[in-house]
């Protein structure tokens, strides 16, 4: 394993917030993570009359709406902001004082839905609202929700497809350790929208069916939205401040894989790169980890390159992909998921992968339901089109 | 920390070419401007378009076969860049930075048109993965063969500013030896339709007037490696975001005060909007400003690369063009502000320094 440099920081989890169609808040998704709730549900945002997949796993948008407490000014924003704020406030009422130097966030359509209305709208001849294009790029919902809570620090916003919420994870993770940074606001957000829903069912990659990653019969994935966001700090700096520590992150890996635009190469290397990557980095070995968040879409090809690369690194750590229940949220998927883990890690379970009935591969998978277990660290995979795979390691803060 | 560049290119409505289009720029040349008319509801926009012979040298691989302009724009400006270096770096030590505005919206417009006008049944797998942000800079990773870290950054007009900060973190780590950042936009009538609607284009009526912008597309390329002399970029700022017009130049300002001393002149991203004014009132009425937008047009993602290498190019020559006098100071300053709420800046020098 490659030894760390003496000058690397330890990087602290101070604060964590969460929306998702798991729920408002921590609490709520811990208790659906728990209770293997399956959370997908019939699409109603658009029409589906014409497509294969009619499902996705969506978030309530009167709680949403409600929960964002939205004042005059920002009635017009798009609903991924709203689910920015969501997290941001939970993130914020359990560390009032965390001022991030800058926000490095994942997202692969911002507000597209606003973006659809615009062209839609001109194509029926009519004026488009200026809020439907100001609100429309994908930067511009995590600085509506930083403006909410006066907080004014730069946007680096990552779309790295499906991996984007991992990689500025990741990447802020890399810049507090090497002592570029001291604190940063990560995470990742997206919400449903027509056109990134009929594009995965144009390539046949979501399913009309229920969601069964790892499983023999898989047939494919469905979409999720949400936003989570953590609040990373260095470590000393956090301990010195008495900060409350949830956990820590301790390892990142990112590999290209060319093979395809959106096919893994079927012999896992990509994967197996990013996994390795962050091990080393964590100075870990395999054995060491307790549990794997897969990225586990469920389409046929990525859990085959991905649980070829798990079985050979790994053997036997028990891995669940949580989409099962919640759906794939895209650049969201990466943060909401290394909340995830950070929940497992600190209640000490593992999620379960629902819907699963047979194994094609020699995983050891949390089959169904939920179930305890003692683990002080855990890896979360994402991987994207373009090839972008990342991983990062979690570890469990002892007091 | 301070980063060497190693090599740059341009792809620009006024050439590809480097010292060309450099020359071009101190004569005062600028580059065509055309009509293009939006399908659906007739509204024609002023532009500037990239030549096609600018992406006819690319080579023939597969990535490219159906890749959007956006995609061989930085084929051609990255591969160009490369080039340019005097020692290669390690394909399997070099990151990809990519940065990226309204990315492959030609593909984007045309997947959702066939879903709107034909339903959903219609839409094509083969245009849906090539209207992901990061598909140019997957096509990019593929051609070169990079299988380590490559990131795509979106934002507005200063997302390049966001990248190359993505760029210097990454040098900074160590575990990597270069690092090359591409930035690219391609022109499509429904953006230029976004930024009619929101007032900030010019009149195809009066194009001879300075008020609103021109859209153009095109790439930019720098390949960067930690100081080793030569023209280096000296510091890096992301600046706050603006939540109002207003307060556009305070945000500026305040990156310019964060900026080392010694600046001399400044290549500002003037577009014929409320930038330019909030530009000058951050620099100031003594320093030479200069935007390259006027001549080659408002290319959103790529711009700060094309301000970027103007900048280095004026502190090559000692030229700043639209400047009789030559600029003084030691320090060129490239500032970035975007129509939609982000900031940055950057200052380019000469550096002796050489091992």
């Amino acid at each position: 394993m490659k030894s760390e440099d003496k000058t690397s920081r330890r990087v602290a989890i101070v604060a964590a917030g969460i929306v998702s169609p798991l729920g408002f808040g921590l609490t709520e998704t811990l208790q659906s993570l728990r209770r293997a709730r399956d959370c997908v549900t019939p699409v109603t945002a658009f029409s589906v009359e014409k497509t294969r997949c009619k499902t996705a796993a969506q978030i309530d948008d009167g709680r949403l709406l409600d929960k964002a407490n939205r004042s005059r000014q920002s009635r017009r924003l798009h609903r991924a902001s709203y689910m920015v704020m969501t997290a941001l406030a939970e993130l914020l009422e359990r560390a009032r004082e965390f001022e991030p130097e800058i926000a490095i966030v994942g997202t692969t359509s911002g507000g597209m839905s606003f973006g659809e209305n615009f062209y839609r709208t001109l194509g029926n001849g009519g004026a488009c609202s200026a809020a439907l294009i100001a609100n429309y790029p994908p930067q511009k919902q995590i600085i509506d929700a930083m403006e909410k809570f006066g907080i004014n620090a730069p946007a680096q916003v990552i779309a790295n497809a499906c991996a984007s919420g991992t990689n500025a994870i990741g990447h802020a993770f890399n810049a507090i350790r090497t002592g570029r940074c001291q604190r940063i606001l990560a995470g990742g957000y997206d919400a449903l929208s027509e056109l990134v829903f009929v594009g995965f069912d144009s390539l046949q990659a979501a399913t009309p069916e229920k969601c069964r990653p790892f499983d023999s019969n898989r047939s494919g994935m469905v979409l999720g939205e949400g936003a989570a966001l953590l609040a990373l700090e260095e470590f000393e700096s956090a301990r010195r401040r008495g900060a409350e520590i949830l956990g820590e992150i301790t390892g990142y890996g990112i590999s290209t894989d060319n093979h395809h635009l959106t096919q893994p190469n079927p012999d896992g290397s990509g994967p197996r790169r990013a996994m390795e990557q962050a091990l080393a980095q964590a100075q870990l070995e395999p054995n060491q980890v307790g549990y794997i968040n897969a990225h586990g879409t469920a389409t046929v090809l990525n859990d085959t390159a991905e649980g070829k690369a798990i079985a050979e690194l790994f053997g036997e750590v028990p891995v669940s992909s949580t989409k099962s229940m919640m759906g794939h949220s895209l650049g969201a998927a990466g943060a909401i998921e290394a909340v995830v883990s950070l929940l497992a890690l600190q209640h000490q379970f593992l999620p379960p992968n629902i819907n699963f009935r047979e194994a094609e591969l020699s995983l050891n998978i949390v089959a169904n339901e939920a179930r305890d277990a003692q683990f002080d660290c855990t890896i979360s995979n994402s991987f994207g089109f373009g090839g972008t795979n990342a991983t990062i390691v979690l570890r469990r803060f002892a007091r | 920390m301070s980063l060497s560049i190693a090599g740059m290119s341009w792809v620009t409505p006024l050439g590809s070419n480097v010292n060309d289009v450099w020359q071009g720029l101190v004569a005062g040349e600028a580059a065509p401007i055309e009509i293009l008319e939006n399908a659906q509801n007739g509204a024609r926009y002023l532009v500037r378009r990239v030549p096609p012979t600018a992406t006819a040298h690319l080579p023939l691989h597969a990535r490219l076969r159906r890749a959007s302009a956006i995609s061989r724009f930085a084929a051609a400006a990255g591969l160009a860049a490369l080039a340019a270096a005097k020692t290669p770096p390690s394909l399997d030590r070099i990151a990809l930075v990519f940065a990226i505005s309204n990315g492959g919206v030609i593909y984007t417009r045309r997947f959702y048109a066939d879903i709107v006008k034909s339903g959903a049944q219609s839409a094509s797998p083969l245009l849906f993965p090539e209207t992901v942000f990061n598909a140019p800079a997957s096509h990019l990773a593929a051609i070169l063969e990079i299988s380590g870290a490559s990131y795509t950054v979106v934002g507005d007009g200063a997302v390049g500013i966001l990248a190359l900060k993505l760029a210097e973190d990454l040098l900074a780590s160590g575990d990597v030896d270069a690092c090359l950042v591409v930035a690219a936009e391609e022109i499509d009538s429904l953006v230029c339709e976004a930024y009619r609607q929101w007032r900030f284009l010019r009149d195809p009526k009066k194009p001879e007037t300075g008020r609103g912008m021109i859209m153009s597309e095109g790439a930019g390329a720098v390949l960067l490696k930690p100081s080793n002399g030569g023209i280096e970029i000296d510091q890096i700022v992301p600046g706050a975001n603006f939540f109002r017009r207003s307060e556009a130049s305070a945000r500026l300002a305040s990156v310019v005060s964060r900026l080392k001393n010694e600046i001399g002149f400044c290549v500002g991203s003037g577009n014929g909007t409320f930038i330019d004014r909030a530009e000058r009132a951050a620099v100031g009425d003594e320093m030479p400003v200069y935007s390259p937008k006027i001549a080659i047009g408002e290319s959103v993602g790529a711009s700060v690369f094309w301000q970027l290498i103007t900048a280095a190019k004026a502190l090559e020559a000692g030229t700043l063009p639209g400047s009789s006098k030559p600029p003084v100071g030691s320090r060129a300053l490239v500032l970035a502000c975007g129509l939609n709420q982000q900031t940055g800046g950057l200052t380019v020098c000469f550096s002796a320094r050489s091992h």
